[in-house]
């Protein structure tokens, strides 16, 4: 069982479970304080009785002070289990601000421990001061368990919607993420070259596009995989929806047993 | 806390009552009044005067316009109408089981003062009309108009904000306001002119579908029974919105900055979006009686709306949760305070209710009840502080004002040909014209993964524009809806009547081009002072030409708004209609977008190319205020509608002639297809720039050489004229016209458009 957590300001729950509902994989959704406490108590739920996590997008609490930073500051309440969690190899993704919720809990970039107190990469404004939403170009550089099923080096169509999304931790940090192939997905332009803007739509560190942790079970990235789910919704015409290998990679993984 | 107020006074003073408590009424209605509380037998108190005054503005009543409105835009028949105009919003037949929802009104006089606050809450007012109906909003749509960016700061009239910084904020507004909330803004359109300068419009819509067995009334039906309990949900009530209503029902002044501007909302997404979650469980599980958001006129209108007919109600105002302590009765009372819901709920199922309300953080209390008298009663700390007949607040004077209609005079005159090259590169980059992508990227558009056809349409790194964007409103379901907004000042400004033809015709050519077939029309009819006689006038006319041409079409108006006094006393605004067209489409896959697609393909001009040339982008470039208007002819437009669906799986890419002439149509195909043209437009017997320019009804469609044929046979069927106008082609438009040849580059065309 997958549980999508959701509380206020997260829009984008719906994509992702209609993602996984369509491809049979049993899916939830949880309410953050059903996790962390707040709720009625006949309506708590504990996170090991699933599998899988998903952060979905959106604009938790709002996302007026920094993106994610609410969100992963409640989230927080619960480290102790949510390390637990992904040393047992489950897996916890997060897409947009979810992606920005994992960075800010330190769940990412997960090195050399599973959570880290202090966030060591920022998704910060983007270079163009703004929202933007179109489809842009990703190259899978290397295989998670979220993207097993996409080829290495292949390019894919996926559309992004963010207005804080600019890639940035430190030179240290960014060496042991290549060095260890941690780097899942940059922007890149038709041909597949690293091209600047607007291919890097958010002007990130080496154009990175989504990472993973050392051991490829907890990852996040900027662009929005469910979007792009089915052909048609696609900005140019395409057989199969990119996003759609993305989800039978985890439950993929997820049916190798846990 | 509440004051008596004597209306047994002269008429001098009965006025200074009006304007001091801020209601915008006048004598006639002053005295209806002074009449209703003699047969009361004693003095009104200030809170229920407030009352009145929200009950019958203008813009709560529809006073000046609901007779005209009846007259025209009203009662179109149709199968696929289930609930329309009565409600916040319109329902129409989906499908078997679900229906969609549809919504449009203006936030022009709040944007005009607080351009963030007023566009942002403008958003947010829309998507309560939409879930109060039960509805899951599923796209946003926002028709902007501004005056010109390239004003002279110094010649800006005192009070008014520059067009740059409302166009800024409003924008930002919006964007920072439907992103949170999660709903795709997908449909617009920017449009600049100086008559908007001192007011500009800004139009928000809102697309919901909904279970046709979960559909929601804002009226409580017979079946409410005494005791069921009003819930009012969502954000507190403060002094943020007092007067909203009546201050967009008169003229803005340079004081509007400073004493309007607790008129204009405060906006919460992070409120509504949980809201949104609450009312649409609630009504899943079946738990909601009636449901209606507060907006416009605050609980006054709210609860007074929801029980005329059938009811009357008594609440206990104390209940009503506050942002801050010392409000005065009336101000609860008629506060506009964004992100609330009102739920008429059985008593026994209000925990059912609250529990999901304690699960989002959402804010509730009880505050009323329904009462089989038919009266509004509001106590405060146990005493009675208003106790009013409900059918006199509600059912307000109707005004049948005096209009006058200009008649249209044309005339052409003998112009020189232009410098084409230029003139084309002048076009696309005049600020009608040009790319908006720089708006429409801001938007999150693609939230929900439901946007088939996209705003900007076309290969990843070379956008264009769309004619109208298809959703996709059910996960199982291939069905889809096409929208598009649209007006035309240009036109409307020579000819109100002609003009609104020609919205209505662009509207649907709109709809059509995507591969779907005009099924219902939602307007907001946004024009000046209808106190003088000529703006009624230009009402008057622009209500005719929509409804005698939705008429013809046989597609209903389900929906709409007017909004009035978007004048100052230096500008009133050019009358602007903006149309909602909604489309319906079989099966997404199989719609059409704008951008030229292969190399080969032959290029198509649909309809019959006129020398219509009032009112167009080349007219106004070269100052020329003469010449024909387009007259478009609903049964013309009706054959064009069919041959195109019929030809719709071997039309590869299809777009409307509008702004800028078939020129402009050609060149944006290019830009989203990265590909050029080759033309020869010799066999169409005009004068060059008049083929080019022309803003006639016409579409552009590109075919498969192997399809001619069948195309041609289609059109001919159907009594369309067509033009095998030349191929699609290497990188650059390339036009021969006899003699005379017109190259651009690709690169060129690209950097004067975007």
């Amino acid at each position: 069982m997958i549980a999508i957590l959701r509380m206020e300001g997260t829009n984008n729950e719906d994509d992702i479970y209609n993602a996984f509902a369509a491809l049979k994989c049993p899916v939830e959704m949880v309410h953050l304080k059903q996790f962390t406490g707040g709720a009625k108590k006949e309506l708590q739920k504990n996170i090991f009785d699933y599998e899988g996590i998903m952060i979905p997008g959106g604009f938790s609490a709002g996302d007026y002070i920094r993106a994610g930073a609410i969100f992963g500051a409640r989230l927080k309440k619960i480290s102790k289990e949510l390390k637990e969690f992904v040393k047992e190899g489950r897996i916890i993704g997060g897409i947009c601000n979810g992606f920005q919720v994992l960075t800010e809990v330190g769940l990412l970039p997960g090195i050399n421990d599973i959570i880290v107190s202090k966030p060591q990469i920022s998704l910060a404004v983007n270079d163009s001061a703004k929202f933007e939403c179109r489809h842009v170009f990703l190259k899978h550089e290397n295989k998670c368990f979220f993207t097993e099923k996409y080829e290495k080096s292949e390019i894919i169509q996926v559309p992004i919607a963010h207005a804080e999304g600019k890639f940035i931790t430190s030179k240290r940090i960014l060496e042991e993420l290549k060095e260890n192939n941690q780097i899942i997905f940059r922007y890149v332009n038709r041909a597949g070259n690293y091209a600047g803007y607007p291919f890097n739509p958010n002007g990130s560190m080496e154009n990175i596009a989504g990472i993973s942790n050392l051991e490829g079970n907890v990852f996040g990235m900027m662009p929005h995989p469910e979007r792009v789910f089915y052909p048609y919704l696609h900005q140019e015409k395409k057989k199969v929806g990119d996003g759609k290998r993305f989800f039978e990679s985890i439950i993929k993984y997820l049916r190798r047993g846990v | 806390m509440t004051e008596e107020i004597s209306l047994n006074i002269n008429d001098n003073k009965l006025i200074e009552i009006s304007r001091v408590l801020g209601i915008g009424l006048n004598l006639e209605e002053m005295h209806k009044i002074r009449d209703y509380f003699y047969s009361e037998k004693r003095n009104p108190r200030d809170i229920e005067l407030q009352a009145v005054g929200q009950a019958w503005s203008e813009h709560c009543s529809y006073k000046s316009s609901k007779s005209i409105l009846k007259k025209f835009i009203f009662g179109i028949k149709a199968k696929q109408n289930l609930l329309v105009i009565e409600e916040d919003a319109g329902v129409v037949d989906f499908n078997k089981n679900y229906a969609y929802v549809v919504a449009l009104e203006s936030h022009n006089h709040p944007s005009a003062i607080e351009p963030y606050g007023g566009a942002a809450t403008g958003i947010g007012g829309i998507l309560r009309d939409v879930v109060c109906m039960g509805a899951k909003p599923i796209a946003l749509v926002d028709p902007l108009f501004f005056g010109d960016l390239n004003f002279d700061y110094k010649k800006l009239p005192k009070g008014v904000k520059h067009p740059k910084f409302i166009q800024s904020g409003v924008i930002a507004g919006i964007r920072d306001y439907g992103n949170r909330v999660g709903v795709p803004t997908i449909a617009g359109m920017v449009y600049y002119d100086v008559s908007y300068l001192t007011n500009c419009l800004v139009n928000v819509g809102c697309i919901g579908i909904v279970r046709k067995n979960r559909i929601i009334s804002s009226k409580i039906s017979k079946k409410g029974k005494k005791g069921d309990v009003f819930l009012l949900l969502g954000g507190r009530t403060g002094r943020d919105g007092i007067h909203g209503v009546t201050f967009a029902s008169a003229e803005l002044n340079e004081k509007s900055e400073k004493e309007d501007r607790s008129a204009v909302q405060v906006g919460n997404p992070i409120i509504k979006e949980p809201l949104t979650h609450v009312c649409l469980e609630a009504v899943e599980k079946n738990l909601v009686k009636a449901m209606k958001d507060l907006g416009g006129g605050g609980l006054s209108c709210c609860v007074d709306e929801m029980a005329y007919p059938n009811f009357g109600a008594v609440v206990n105002l104390e209940n009503v949760l506050l942002k801050e302590r010392d409000m005065k009765p009336w101000e609860i009372w008629v506060s506009e305070s964004q992100e609330r819901m009102m739920m008429l709920l059985d008593r026994k199922k209000v925990d059912k209710v609250t529990d999901i309300c304690d699960l989002w953080d959402i804010e509730y209390s009880i505050i009323g009840e329904i009462t089989e008298n038919k009266r509004i009663k509001v106590d405060y700390h146990g005493k009675t502080i208003l106790d009013m007949d409900i059918k006199f607040l509600v059912e307000p004077p109707v005004y049948n004002r005096p209009h006058t209609v200009k008649n249209l005079k044309e005339r052409e005159k003998e112009t020189k040909e232009p410098a084409y090259e230029k003139t084309i590169l002048k076009i696309l980059s005049s600020p009608n014209i040009r790319s908006k992508a720089f708006v429409i990227q801001q938007y999150d558009h693609e939230v929900g993964a439901r946007t088939i056809t996209k705003p900007l349409q076309g290969k990843i790194e070379s956008l264009t524009h769309s004619d109208s964007v298809i959703i996709k409103p059910l996960s199982k379901e291939y069905k889809g809806i096409a929208i598009a907004a649209d007006s035309n000042p240009s036109l409307m400004k020579i000819s109100p009547y002609w003009g609104a033809k020609y919205i209505m015709d662009e509207v649907c050519r709109n709809i059509v081009s995507s591969g779907a077939e005009p099924h219902s029309f939602a307007d907001c009819l946004n024009f000046g002072n209808p106190e003088k006689p000529e703006r009624m006038g230009e009402f008057y006319e622009a209500c005719k030409g929509l409804g005698e041409f939705a008429k013809a079409l046989g597609v209903p108006f389900v929906s709409g708004n007017v909004s009035f006094y978007n004048e100052s006393e230096y500008y009133s605004v050019i009358p602007t209609p903006v149309v909602l067209g909604l489309g319906i489409i079989d099966d997404i896959r199989k719609s059409i977008r704008t951008d030229f697609k292969r190399n080969g393909d032959l290029i198509y001009l649909i309809g019959d190319i006129k020398k219509e040339m009032a009112g167009s982008e080349y007219y106004k470039l070269y100052g020329y205020d003469f010449g024909y208007i387009p007259k478009c002819d609903p049964d013309e437009l009706k054959n064009k509608i069919k041959a195109i669906l019929e030809t719709k799986k071997i039309i590869k890419a299809c777009h409307d002639v509008s702004n800028g002439g078939l020129v402009v149509t050609v060149c944006e195909m290019m830009i989203g297809g990265n590909i050029g043209v080759s033309l020869d437009l010799s066999k169409i017997e005009m004068r060059t720039d008049y083929k080019l320019f022309s803003e006639s009804s016409c579409f552009v469609c590109e075919i498969r050489e192997r399809d001619f044929e069948e195309f041609e046979e289609i059109m001919k069927k159907n009594n369309v004229k067509f033009h095998r106008i030349g191929r699609v082609s290497g990188s650059r438009l390339k036009i021969i016209d006899k003699e005379k040849s017109i190259i651009l580059s690709l690169r060129e065309i690209k950097e004067a458009f975007l």
